[in-house]
């Protein structure tokens, strides 16, 4: 490579620096240059940017491939991958800080003679990262990491702060977690892309933007609750998620959970720990192709996490509380039947008997049980939470 | 059927009348009565009426109307009118040019099913009409409220009106209505007919039809049913609960064994629409100002945009078949609505729903009238409107709902029943007399 190939090349980049930068245009010109394929991910390997991939196999991640080969003592690395292709990565520094990596992948010809091209756009790239980083986009990240992770105590302050980010804040939220799976390395970061639009396209309400949230294997959405019946649409909605992916031939399983609404802007990190745990309960118990929320999980959360004594008390209320309301306000007797309905073994016959009244009231009322509940009595699932919730009262209450 | 077919099946019928049969925008039958020798005039859609003197139907440029026979609605009617058979065949209203009128009822709901079909769907639909028979005094006026008082007639489930009932059952399944069941319903002359599922238009159709045998088999008998949404103060008013089936294909498009319920979205999102779209359609189902004596909180009238399973008084009900008899039940329409208009506007709310995935949160459980104004808000329930005036408002507001009516129907509708409502304002009612004439 001459010395004026060099500098036009050092002259385009400058070029788009001054038309705003950003690394996928970065990428993109690298990729037109060198006729491979150009990753960017960031210092926690999450994709930045990816061009002239085509229909070339392109990995999720190259977080694996740059670990596993050897690092040159001026930080270049050589890629060898399957298929006799080969690749090279340069990291994007700022001083002595890692701000991620530039890999260029299926390359044909000489990667030697690249090198000076892929760190020139690297460097460029990482002044990008850097401004960004004071930019709206870094501004608004660095807002969802304090708020999850707790650097607020004050609902005000979050506010405040958002309002000086630049960040449009709801005032509820409701977490989803979802993760993909059977993603085919080949075509991953795509098959996410896809996730992440088709999940949009369905988690949103009008009164505000749905926040996104990107995670090593999939991503939570923050979704506007303004009020609690939004919350139960968000439920429904994420259910009906992984159908939607197979509507639209994904060929990948979705799996999730759905926190619960977080009343105040300090819980949302309270519900995508919900949303999280709710993932892990569902892929566990009915495995892939399902999203569940964590209040239909019942007794499941409080034995993943191994629930105190308070949580175990909570739980029991939270479930029994409408059987009780119910019968408080029309003088019924639902809660004692579904608890005797329980203690005689399910036996309608007996259940009466006892009640004293007949066999079609005891159907009558299970039905109303059911309905007020939310629960299906036929359901395994569904049962355990009520007999447990029946048992914590009756010892803890 | 052909006109062949129709042809030898009248002279087979010895039909001497034919009666051209039309609804106005307001749902009331029309007709133009001609012989059976200006049947091939008929047959071809040539025969003309004045647009403009049906109320809501024509602006003055466009008063020549022509009546296009649907042949499928051809009956002949199981009785005779001085000795003369007739017949009569439901026609859409169409311009001198032969274009469709935008103003034709039928016309507006073939529209809306258009759309349903686009979408990939087929429909079925089914209707409960309820309605009261009265008795007549001596000079052929109704006699309202007369078994309340105790002094006239007891309407019993084995009185007059129970006899009634039966003869227009059994006419109208000669007349060839496919009849569910029919039984006396809580007002003290009231009854009910349900017929079983059938297109959209056949149903809006049998609407009408039944109306009218029900009108006329009660006055044979010196008897009055109406239609009215509530004539008696103190008695549950007369709904006209209407039924929707989607399918996609041969399979039911509200089904899903693995969903909510076994509710596919596609229901669920059908549903978010009716609710969301519920103040503006019961402008067109609930469209007279005695229509919102209907909407209160007794006799299991809905009253706020709540959906459910067992609830009798939710707005949306979902009976509780599942798998291939699932479908929606909207039961805020009275049996005074124009069946038309107001399946066209509930199936432009339900594909508005699907559309645009409206979700409709849980069903709520338990009756629906001691909701606490704190969960009302919390799931965004809303009261339906509480006057035609309030109706009208919120049919201004929705695009959908307008849309579906189209622009014509939309403001005749509109600007009649605005009237409709200052004449009602205007009026001093028995009510008003009867509390405050020696009060003040």
């Amino acid at each position: 490579m001459t010395t004026d190939e060099l500098l036009a090349f050092a002259e385009s980049l400058a070029r788009i620096s001054a038309a705003g930068g950003g690394p996928k245009a970065y990428a993109s010109h690298l990729a037109a240059r060198c006729g491979g394929a150009v990753l960017v991910e960031d210092a926690e390997w999450h994709h930045l940017a990816l061009a002239g991939a085509g229909d070339r196999s392109v990995p999720a991640t190259a977080r694996e491939l740059v670990r596993q080969a050897k690092h040159e003592a001026d930080g270049l690395v050589h890629l060898n991958l399957q298929g006799g292709s080969h690749g090279i990565a340069y990291p994007m520094r700022a001083g002595d800080a890692e701000l991620g990596w530039l890999v260029v992948l299926a390359l044909d010809g000489a990667a030697a003679d690249l090198a000076p091209l892929v760190r020139l756009t690297a460097s460029s790239i990482a002044v990008d990262l850097v401004r960004e980083a004071g930019g709206a986009k870094g501004r608004r990240r660095s807002f969802w990491d304090r708020l999850l992770g707790g650097s607020y105590d004050d609902p005000a302050a979050v506010r405040d702060d958002a309002a000086a980010r630049g960040v449009a804040v709801a005032p509820s939220y409701v977490a989803v977690a979802v993760e993909a799976e059977g993603l085919d390395e080949s075509v991953a970061t795509r098959q996410l892309s896809d996730v992440r639009k088709l999940c949009l396209a369905h988690l949103h309400h009008p009164s505000a933007e749905t926040v996104t949230i990107e995670r090593a294997a999939g991503f939570i959405f923050l979704v506007p609750t303004p009020l609690p019946i939004d919350a139960q649409n968000v439920a429904l909605a994420a259910a009906m998620l992984p159908k939607h992916a197979a509507k639209a031939k994904l060929d990948i399983s979705l799996v999730g959970g759905v926190g619960t609404r977080a009343d105040d802007i300090l819980e949302t990190a309270r519900s995508v720990d919900e949303a999280r745990e709710a993932l892990v309960i569902v892929r566990r118990l009915f495995g892939v192709s399902r999203v569940g929320a964590w209040e239909d999980l019942g007794l499941y959360p409080l034995l993943h996490r191994g629930a105190t004594r308070e949580e175990l008390q909570r739980f029991a209320d939270r479930t029994l509380e409408p059987l009780r309301a119910y019968d408080e306000k029309n003088h019924t007797e639902l809660l004692r039947t579904l608890t005797l309905y329980f203690t005689v073994r399910q036996n309608v016959k007996t259940a009466s008997e006892k009640l004293n009244v007949h066999r079609h009231t005891v159907f009558y009322r299970l039905r109303q049980i059911a309905e007020i509940c939310n629960r299906d009595l036929d359901s395994a699932h569904d049962q355990l939470a009520l007999r447990a919730a029946l048992a914590i009262d009756a010892l803890l209450g | 059927m052909n006109k062949r077919d129709l042809t030898r099946l009248i002279k087979e019928s010895s039909v001497r009348f034919l009666r051209m049969q039309f609804v106005d925008i307001f749902g009331i039958t029309k007709n133009v009565v001609i012989p059976v020798a200006e049947l091939e005039r008929a047959l071809d859609g040539r025969i003309t009426f004045d647009g403009g003197s049906i109320a809501g139907f024509a602006r003055s440029e466009e008063v020549d109307m022509m009546l296009k026979p649907d042949l499928n609605t051809f009956t002949v009617y199981p009785w005779t009118t001085e000795g003369e058979t007739e017949a009569r065949l439901i026609c859409d209203i169409v311009q001198s040019d032969g274009e469709p009128f935008e103003g034709c009822p039928r016309t507006t709901l073939k529209r809306a099913v258009a759309q349903v079909h686009e979408m990939g769907f087929t429909l079925a639909s089914c209707v409960e009409a309820e309605f009261y028979i009265f008795q007549r005094d001596e000079q052929g006026n109704p006699v309202i409220g007369a078994s309340e008082r105790g002094s006239y007639f007891d309407f019993s489930p084995s009185d007059v009106g129970e006899h009634a009932r039966r003869h227009m059952v059994a006419t109208l399944e000669t007349m060839g209505f496919h009849i569910a069941s029919a039984h006396h319903e809580h007002g003290p002359g009231q009854h009910e007919i349900d017929f079983k599922g059938a297109d959209a238009l056949t149903t809006a159709d049998n609407v009408v039809t039944l109306r009218n045998v029900v009108r006329h088999l009660a006055l044979e008998r010196d008897l009055h049913a109406t239609f009215m949404a509530k004539p008696l103060g103190d008695s549950a008013g007369s709904a006209l609960h209407i039924e929707i089936l989607l399918r996609e294909g041969e399979r039911n498009a509200f089904a899903d064994e693995s969903g909510e319920r076994s509710l596919s979205p596609t229901a669920l999102y059908f549903i978010g629409g009716l609710l969301a779209h519920a103040p503006a359609i019961t402008a067109i189902a609930n469209p007279t100002v005695n229509s919102y004596k209907r909407l209160v909180p007794f006799w299991d009238a809905p009253i706020l945009t709540v959906w459910s399973e067992r609830s009798a008084n939710s707005m949306v009900r979902i009976p509780s078949e599942r798998g291939d008899d699932t479908r929606i039940e909207l039961r805020s329409p009275d049996a005074s609505c124009n069946p038309y208009l107001t399946l066209a506007v509930i199936l432009a709310a339900g594909l508005d729903g699907i559309r645009n995935e409206l979700l409709p949160g849980q069903p709520l459980a338990g009756s629906t009238y001691d909701l606490s104004e704190r969960t009302r808000t919390e799931r965004g329930i809303r009261e339906l409107p509480h006057s035609l005036r309030e109706a009208l408002v919120e049919l201004d507001r929705d695009s959908v709902i307008r849309g579906a009516l189209g622009d014509h129907i939309y403001h005749a509708f509109r600007e009649a029943k605005a009237a409709e409502y200052e004449r009602y304002r205007r009026a001093v009612h028995p009510w008003e007399l009867e509390e405050y004439l020696t009060l003040h």
